[in-house]
């Protein structure tokens, strides 16, 4: 067999969350039988941005802030492809926020998966979109990524996981999977992952989350619910966490892509199969 | 009154004017449209603000029998709804040109142009509005009237009429004949009578395709295979995404609008590692926004078309005018050293061309290919020949399927070669995993920070601009090869520089013209174009010379390299090229004598 890449040895330090992410992520990959062949994952910059590395599929490091206009491009280009795209609360909510906002918005079959560690772990430690004030000088309140999400129209998958909570991470990272794998658009899953080497908050986060889950009164079909319960608990100074919103909307490929059987990838773009269609074409330049 | 009917002989130069929402654009392209049907060249072209209604709006059409490229220097017939577009054009006038004016709102003062300017003043508006309440309509009584001076019959006016809005809803075609008819009357009352059918104009009818830089750029990449674009609305670029959205449909190919260009050009990197032929359209600050992304290309080879419509700028600039002056951002703009070619299409048949060839180079060289344009190849309209679709191939470069994997003991997607290209895959190739970085990677893609390689990976990346000499797009020597007075101009200079040739030609003064279509790398050719000339006259739309600049680094400085430059957003006109060559000519024998 042809030797590829060996999946690199994680360069974060001991003990980052980010090692978590990556454990649930390969555990969802096995346990949706998806064929690693058919997986491109879309890192960011940042030490979030290498986990791409780690892992036997397909890579792709984009540019600081633009991990989901690259997955959108690669989703569009061949829908069969399974695509996960990874990055950073810095990444995801600072950088590139105009372009989440417009994913949901979009609804594409993708996975994203934001490790928020409240803080710039690659650049050393400075605050980020969600840290609170007082962090290294913030002065602004952070922001939530999951009222975003609730704030647009067409957003079908809304979760958050606890790097410290990996049984529930493999289970929401399960269901995200199944969720894009299905075609049914965006599933939208913030990890708690934090940075102990900047802002280390295991221990803060293991008291201060609130799980959902196990809330038998939730109903996360239910959107005025979920935002209710997400201001109530941030209002309370808790984080929620589990599967906190889902519904259903097309997605961006079904709506998109004229050949479902084949993608703009999958075409064949020889001369001869198209000749009759270009000539055609040409015609209506004669006036 | 006396009746003075105008006939195309050679070549005749009309220009509809007035506010913008008059719909003098209409008209042109409704006289294009007959010229083109008796088998004359066309060419025409548009000014209009950044705004739908208001501001000065005009179109020039221009019909030869001979084959022309640009605008030519003189308007023969004007077609104004107010005095704003006479003045606009009362510069190129022709002495003995005829204006016809909307009097509505008092007729036009004489003594506005020469006194050999003929003069038809009727009161389109006021017709209109009183006959059938909307003004909108009174740019098809003009028609009426300028048809009948061109001598052009009723009947094949009407058809040109009902061709336009037949499959418009019916109050609106109807409308427009009836303003059609009272712009018959009128032009009946002022002695234009009906021509026959039989016109004396007709030449050897053999049909030609009418097309802009944009569609013939747009069809390019359409037959070399591009089946992915993502864009961002841009003046003049948004044409590009509106054509292939209107084409994609039938050929499984799928056009994204973005929410930014920063998006836009990512998307389409995204779509390109995952095998579809990409390509963005931009222009001016969109540029700008995807610099970053151009380098990406270029770091983690990816293959990307861009097509930059320059317009002019800095900034917003004048939005809908024309410029040549992102030249030196194409070559070098981004940060860091990463390798592009960039192409500069002349003619429109050039556009087909370098649109069909630039995704074939983007994929067999893994970098980003530019194609850069200008506002007026971009949307001026140009009659020609049928383009050749047998000639052109598909090269997928070195794409590997999971047979050819098969024969490998190691893949690497940047494994080190010979001539800088590595072989690569598509997702879902069995045993053909990937990472792709634009951080410095090793052959396998993972990041390294190692000197030795980092040196190894730089050359690697730039030897490509050597090894694709081979089958770049070489651009063209015009005019008298053994003369010592040399042109050098890209875009729409090229048809206003043969023209500006002859008119020397008839002062005496051969010349020839190198038009390149590479800049980047620049072609050798110029150099030794440059060695066979006593004076150079580079022709550029922009203020400081870039093309210009371009050459002397790579050449040194020609002994007699004179530049010839317009920034004012207006095309240039051949008799002031021509003009300015006799000029500097006289100058420099002065100081020689
Ligand atoms: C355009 C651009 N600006 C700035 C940077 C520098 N930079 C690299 S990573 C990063 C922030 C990383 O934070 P985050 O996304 O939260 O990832 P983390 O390291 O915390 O996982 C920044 C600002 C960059 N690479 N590109
Ligand atoms: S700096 Fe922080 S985020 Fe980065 S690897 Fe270390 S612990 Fe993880
Ligand atoms: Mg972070």
């Amino acid at each position: 067999m042809t030797q590829v890449f060996e999946p690199a040895k994680p360069i974060w330090c001991a003990g980052c969350g980010d090692f978590g992410v990556q454990a649930s992520l390969q555990k969802a990959l096995s346990e949706t039988g998806t064929n690693l062949n058919d997986v491109v994952i879309v890192a960011g910059i940042g030490c979030s941005g290498t986990i791409q590395n780690n892992i036997p599929t397909y890579g792709y490091h984009s540019l600081h802030g633009r991990t989901l206009p690259s997955a959108i491009g690669v989703k569009l280009a061949n829908p069969k492809l399974t695509v996960i795209a990874a990055g950073g609360d810095g990444d995801g909510y600072a950088i590139g926020m105009g372009h989440l906002i417009h994913t949901f918005k979009r609804n594409p079959s993708i996975l994203y998966i934001i490790m928020n560690n409240e803080t710039y772990g690659l650049t050393k430690g400075q605050y980020s979109p969600t840290s609170n004030p007082g962090f290294e000088g913030n002065v602004e309140n952070g922001m939530d990524g999951i009222l975003v999400g609730l704030g647009v129209p067409s957003t079908t998958f809304l979760a958050r996981g606890f790097a410290g909570a990996p049984a529930q991470l493999t289970r929401l990272l399960t269901d995200g999977l199944t969720h894009v794998q299905s075609g049914k658009g965006f599933a939208f899953v913030e990890v708690l992952s934090p940075c102990v080497t900047y802002n280390d908050t295991y221990k803060l986060w293991k008291n201060i989350t609130y799980d959902v889950d196990s809330d038998t009164n939730f109903n996360p079909r239910d959107k005025i619910g979920s935002y209710t319960t997400v201001i109530n608990k941030r209002e309370e100074g808790k984080i929620p966490i589990g599967l906190i919103y889902s519904a259903d909307h097309p997605s961006l490929e079904q709506v998109s892509v004229d050949d479902q059987e084949k993608g703009p990838a999958l075409q064949d773009i020889s001369l001869a199969s198209n000749m009759d269609r270009y000539e055609a074409v040409m015609k209506t330049f004669l006036g | 009154m006396e009746s003075s009917r105008t006939t195309v002989d050679e070549d005749i130069c009309i220009m509809v004017g007035g506010q913008g929402g008059d719909g003098s654009l209409t008209v042109t392209a409704l006289l294009a449209g007959l010229f083109r049907r008796r088998g004359l060249n066309v060419y025409s072209s548009r000014n209009v603000l950044s705004r739908i209604k208001g501001g000065h709006a005009d179109g020039v059409v221009r019909a030869s029998r001979n084959n022309i490229k640009c605008l030519g220097d003189h308007v023969k017939v004007v077609v104004a709804f107010d005095e704003e577009a006479v003045l606009a054009t009362k510069d190129d006038l022709d002495p003995n040109a005829t204006i016809i004016f909307d009097s509505s709102a008092g007729e036009l003062d004489p003594k506005l142009v020469d006194n050999t300017v003929k003069i038809y003043n009727i009161p389109f508006t006021k017709l209109i509005l009183a006959e059938i309440r909307r003004e909108l309509f009174k740019n098809s009584a003009s028609f009426a009237v300028v048809g009948r001076l061109l001598g052009f019959p009723d009947e094949e006016m009407l058809q040109s009429l009902n061709s336009r809005y037949g499959a418009k809803a019916a109050p609106i075609l109807e409308n427009n004949i009836r303003a059609f008819k009272i712009g018959l009357e009128w032009a009946g009352k002022n002695g234009l009578t009906a021509a026959d059918s039989t016109s004396p104009n007709t030449v050897d009818v053999k049909q030609k395709l009418l097309m802009t830089g944009n569609e013939a750029v747009s069809y390019g990449l359409l037959v070399g295979g591009v089946r992915f674009f993502a864009g961002y609305p841009i003046t003049p670029a948004t044409d590009v995404m509106e054509y292939l959205q209107k084409w994609f449909p039938k050929f499984g190919g799928v056009v994204k609008q973005a929410e930014d260009e920063l998006s836009a050009i990512n998307m389409a990197l995204g779509a390109a590692l995952a095998g579809a032929r990409s390509v963005i359209a931009t222009s001016g600050p969109g540029l700008s926004l995807i610099h970053e992304g151009m380098g990406q290309a270029g770091a983690a080879e990816i293959p990307l078309v861009i097509v930059d419509t320059q317009r002019a700028g800095p900034s917003t600039g004048l939005p809908t005018k024309i410029e040549q002056s992102d030249l030196q951002t194409l070559v070098y703009g981004g940060h860091g050293e990463f390798p592009r070619f960039v192409l500069t299409p002349g003619s429109v048949e050039d556009c087909f061309n370098i649109g069909r060839l630039a995704p074939n180079l983007a994929e067999m060289y893994q970098l980003p290919v530019i194609i850069a344009m200008d506002l007026g190849i971009c949307q001026n309209t140009v009659t020609i020949e049928s383009l050749d679709l047998h000639s052109g191939k598909i090269d997928r470069g070195k794409r590997l399927t999971a047979e050819d994997l098969a024969k490998m003991p190691v893949y690497g997607r940047y494994s080190f070669t010979d001539d800088g290209v590595s072989p690569y895959t598509v997702p879902s190739t069995e045993n053909g995993r990937f990472l792709i970085t634009g951080n410095e990677h090793n052959e396998f893609g993972h990041v390294n920070t190692d000197k030795l390689n980092r040196v190894k990976m730089m050359e690697k990346r730039s030897i490509k601009m050597k090894s694709a000499l081979k089958d770049l797009p070489r651009g063209t020597v015009y005019g008298d090869e053994s003369s010592k007075i040399g042109f050098i101009g890209i875009g729409s200079t090229y048809g206003v520089i043969l023209e500006a040739m002859g008119l020397l030609a008839k002062e005496g003064v051969s010349s020839k013209y190198y038009k390149p279509l590479t800049i980047l790398p620049l072609e050798d050719a110029i150099g030794s174009f440059l060695d066979g000339c006593d004076e150079v006259y580079v022709v550029e739309q922009n203020q400081s010379g870039q093309l210009s600049n371009l050459i002397t680094l790579k050449f040194g400085r020609h002994k007699q390299l004179h530049n010839i430059l317009r920034f004012d957003g207006n095309l240039f006109r051949p008799r002031e090229i021509s003009q300015r060559v006799l000029q500097i000519r006289e100058k420099q024998s002065a100081i020689v004598h």
